[in-house]
């Protein structure tokens, strides 16, 4: 496990050092670190901007950030996978908070649409777009969404790319199901000229899909997260289902090396906010009365006594014994 | 019966279809073509005459045209309806001037006066045989006897009385269309043609000061066959490279439809529909101020390809159910250019004020059915559910929340349903529902998923 990690980050620190002795490194610009600041003039009034201009659209998460390079990469193509069709809902969630963050970068745009396109088959598998929930979910109102549902991949296609080149549209999210054959590199990269062209965002979520050559700068994989618990003012309440969250691994990237972030979306603030494992509901007991879920973690395996010793006579067998009788393990 | 004779049975609907089918080619020389009963067609020539030198030179080509399709035509000429019907089926062809009907209709039997066949024979019973004898009669005691109709179609033939016919088709406002000596077979060849036509609909257009909302392509074909493709502009149009290629997705939906044979002769576009094309103020540097117009020819070229329903824009519907609560519609065409129907993005979501629940992000057309297979108390939520043959093992649950049926819209039998939030163990959130209560009726409440949240 640990080798291809390290290789990896080899291979990273060489990149970074080539792009920085060419001189192409965007997210060198992006950093904007020390005195490595852009200053903005209004007549004689000057304003230190640390970060302007850089166009990479901050998603709230700063280890997401970082995967990524500096934030979402503005005007591209970029690919979404799930592992399967039921993530579905996490998948194009996530995708749509992308698209939240990209259409509230830009709320002086009167037309600020969301174009989704997808085939029939993966609307009747995986859903059509509830616009009450989406209203609440990423603020996208009823009337800024644009849903086509063709039954070819080629029509799909097609579609995302005429909407690609549009500037009423925020963003357009295309949703495939698989690995088309129609899907190659030409075509993302026909996308991705698009979006570039018309500085739009273009989201390609592959459901079920296997991860092939693209033309994307940026791949991520997402599959969905055990949600945290409703927060309230006397601290979180008790098996709740918070805000969504979802596991993001960043798999195609210029930056850095992948890795797996769980990333928290708050509808309200719209803006993400990484949680670390110990913060998460589902680590812990869900509720008193039900199996004790964080007796599965790792540590249990060195625990475990070789040979299940029998249980003493007249006394319950170790799977009988109440959770909450369970010896203490120490920590 | 003589051995050799072969038999087909009629066929009237294909006599029909067929006759249709030459009443569109019969476009060409009129717009206004009418059905006459099963074996007959009306041309109003009105106007037309003259594109082919004269009245007989037209009638020539049309008889020679049908003759070479392989049909036995027969055609008159005449100033009314009446007379022309009596002209093509006794003296075929024939061209009655105006003024001279009664001495054509004189010679001729009564068939040709287009009265029912009762009164025909009641009509040589008496020993008028020909329609001289009718106009040399008095007309009252014809009409009292008779009826009025008989008299009425009388006046017809001799045009004293004013018939119209009933053109098939409405006759589009503007049109212009192109004879070609050499057929076009290629799709690239007519959407050249297409963008040459659209130029010169563009001067007439803007002479009227309007812009085409809905156009048509008429495709005629060397041998008599004729196709004809629509196109609908969310805001009209005039510019002949937009017009180009909206045909260009249009023509591109239908390449494998179109066939084009041994080539197509004649290409008519017509404006079927015109609106008032108000002029706009671009800036100095010649951009539209226009944000809505790259949408409209978006809709527009979408539709041109994959039909009017291929984009479709969710509309709110007040409504408790949630599969009520949101629909889907065609998206619609904008108003006018000012923008005005453009997507109201301001306006407050009244699902997001009032309706505070959390609603799922992805609805599924049906509710599909879940095994519950473990519920820990009976209105609770379940532990574990099978969808889609796969086990869900519910780690947390919300709910329920009760949604009933809508009294004044649902049948009343209508059960009540219990929706619950809940989250398998590697964290899909879904949205379960229970249909009816446990012990409140022989039946065994089902379950359902409705949807997934992200």
């Amino acid at each position: 496990m640990a080798k291809p990690a390290m290789a990896r980050e080899t291979v990273v620190a060489l990149r970074r050092q080539i792009a920085r002795i060419e001189g192409s490194l965007p997210e060198r610009l992006a950093q904007a670190g020390g005195d490595d600041g852009l200053v903005l003039r209004h007549g004689p009034a000057a304003r230190r901007e640390p970060g302007f201009g850089t166009g990479f659209l901050p998603t709230g998460a700063a280890s997401f950030d970082a995967a990524l390079g500096a934030g979402l990469p503005p005007a591209a193509l970029v690919e979404i996978h799930g592992r399967q069709t039921r993530d579905a809902g996490a998948v194009a969630g996530f995708a749509l908070c992308l698209a939240a963050l990209v259409r509230r970068s830009a709320p002086a745009r009167p037309d600020n649409a969301l174009c989704w396109i997808g085939t029939a088959e993966i609307f009747r598998e995986a859903g059509l777009p509830y616009a009450p929930g989406l209203s609440r979910f990423c603020g996208l109102p009823a009337g800024a969404l644009f849903l086509c549902a063709p039954n070819e991949t080629g029509d799909a296609l097609w579609i995302a790319e005429q909407a690609a080149r549009q500037r009423a549209f925020a963003a357009v999210v295309l949703e495939l199901r698989g690995n088309p054959a129609r899907l190659d590199l030409t075509a993302t990269r026909r996308l991705h000229r698009r979006a570039q062209e018309a500085g739009r965002s273009v989201f390609l979520i592959r459901e079920a899909g296997t991860a092939e050559p693209t033309a994307a700068p940026v791949r991520i994989a997402v599959s969905p997260a055990p949600a945290a618990r409703r927060s309230t003012v006397s601290g979180p309440v008790a098996a709740s289902i918070g805000h969504p969250a979802f596991a993001v691994t960043v798999t195609k990237s210029r930056a850095a090396p992948a890795g797996r972030l769980v990333l928290e979306w708050n509808p309200d603030a719209s803006s993400f906010c990484e949680i670390r494992p110990e913060d998460s509901g589902a680590l812990v007991a869900a509720s008193g009365h039900r199996p004790d879920s964080s007796a599965a973690r790792g540590a249990v395996v060195a625990l475990r006594p070789a040979v299940a010793a029998p249980a003493a006579p007249g006394q319950p067998s170790r799977e009988q014994r109440p959770a909450h009788r369970r010896a203490r393990r120490a920590r | 019966m003589h051995p050799d004779v072969e038999i087909v049975d009629a066929q009237p609907q294909a006599d029909r279809r067929l006759l249709e089918s030459l009443a569109d080619w019969c476009d060409r020389y009129t717009p206004l073509v009418a059905l006459d009963g099963s074996d007959g067609l009306f041309l109003d020539i009105t106007g037309c005459a003259h594109l082919f030198g004269n009245e007989k030179r037209m009638l020539d080509d049309i008889l020679s045209r049908l003759f070479h399709q392989g049909f036995d035509a027969r055609a008159g000429l005449g100033a009314s309806p009446g007379i022309a019907w009596a002209a093509a089926r006794f003296l075929s062809p024939a061209i009655v001037p105006p003024g001279e009907e009664g001495e054509t209709l004189a010679p001729l039997p009564l068939a040709a006066l287009r009265i029912a066949p009762a009164v025909r024979a009641g009509l040589e019973s008496v020993g008028l045989k020909t329609a001289g004898a009718i106009m040399a009669a008095p007309r009252a005691p014809l009409a009292r006897r008779f009826g009025a109709a008989l008299l009425t179609r009388l006046d017809q033939a001799l045009d004293r009385a004013e018939e119209a016919i009933t053109p098939r088709l409405p006759v589009p406002p503007l049109s212009v269309e192109r004879h070609l000596a050499e057929p076009v077979v290629l799709a690239d060849d007519i959407e050249r043609l297409v963008g040459l036509l659209a130029a010169s609909l563009r001067a007439e257009l803007e002479r009227r000061g309007e812009g085409a909302h809905v156009l048509q392509l008429a495709l005629f074909r060397v041998d008599g066959a004729m196709q004809r493709l629509a196109v609908g502009a969310a805001r009209p149009l005039r510019d002949p490279a937009l017009i180009e290629r909206l045909f260009r997705e249009r023509l591109a939906a239908f390449e494998d439809r179109l066939d084009a044979g041994c080539g197509f002769e004649l290409v008519r576009l017509s404006v079927l529909k015109a609106a008032p094309f108000a002029l706009e103020q671009t800036d100095l540097a010649g951009a539209s101020t226009a944000a809505g117009e790259d949408l409209a020819l978006f809709t527009d070229r979408v539709r041109a390809r994959l039909g009017e329903t291929a984009l479709l824009r969710p509309v709110l519907v007040e409504s408790h159910r949630p599969e009520r609560a949101a629909a889907f519609v065609a998206a619609e065409m904008p108003e006018g250019r000012d923008g005005r129907a453009r997507p109201d993005n301001s306006a407050p979501d009244p699902a997001g004020t009032v309706d505070m629940a959390d609603r799922p992000i992805r609805l599924f057309r049906h509710p599909e059915p879940v095994d519950v297979v473990a519920a820990e108390v009976p209105e609770g939520p379940p532990l574990r559910f099978r969808w889609r043959r796969a086990v869900h093992r519910v780690a947390r649950a919300e709910g329920p929340e009760r949604i009933a049926a809508e009294w004044w819209r649902d049948p009343q039998d209508m059960p009540t349903r219990d929706y619950f939030r809940v989250e398998d163990d590697d964290g899909r959130r879904y949205w379960l529902f229970r249909q009816g209560f446990y012990g409140a009726a022989e039946t065994m409440p089902r379950w359902f998923v409705h949807g997934v949240f992200a």
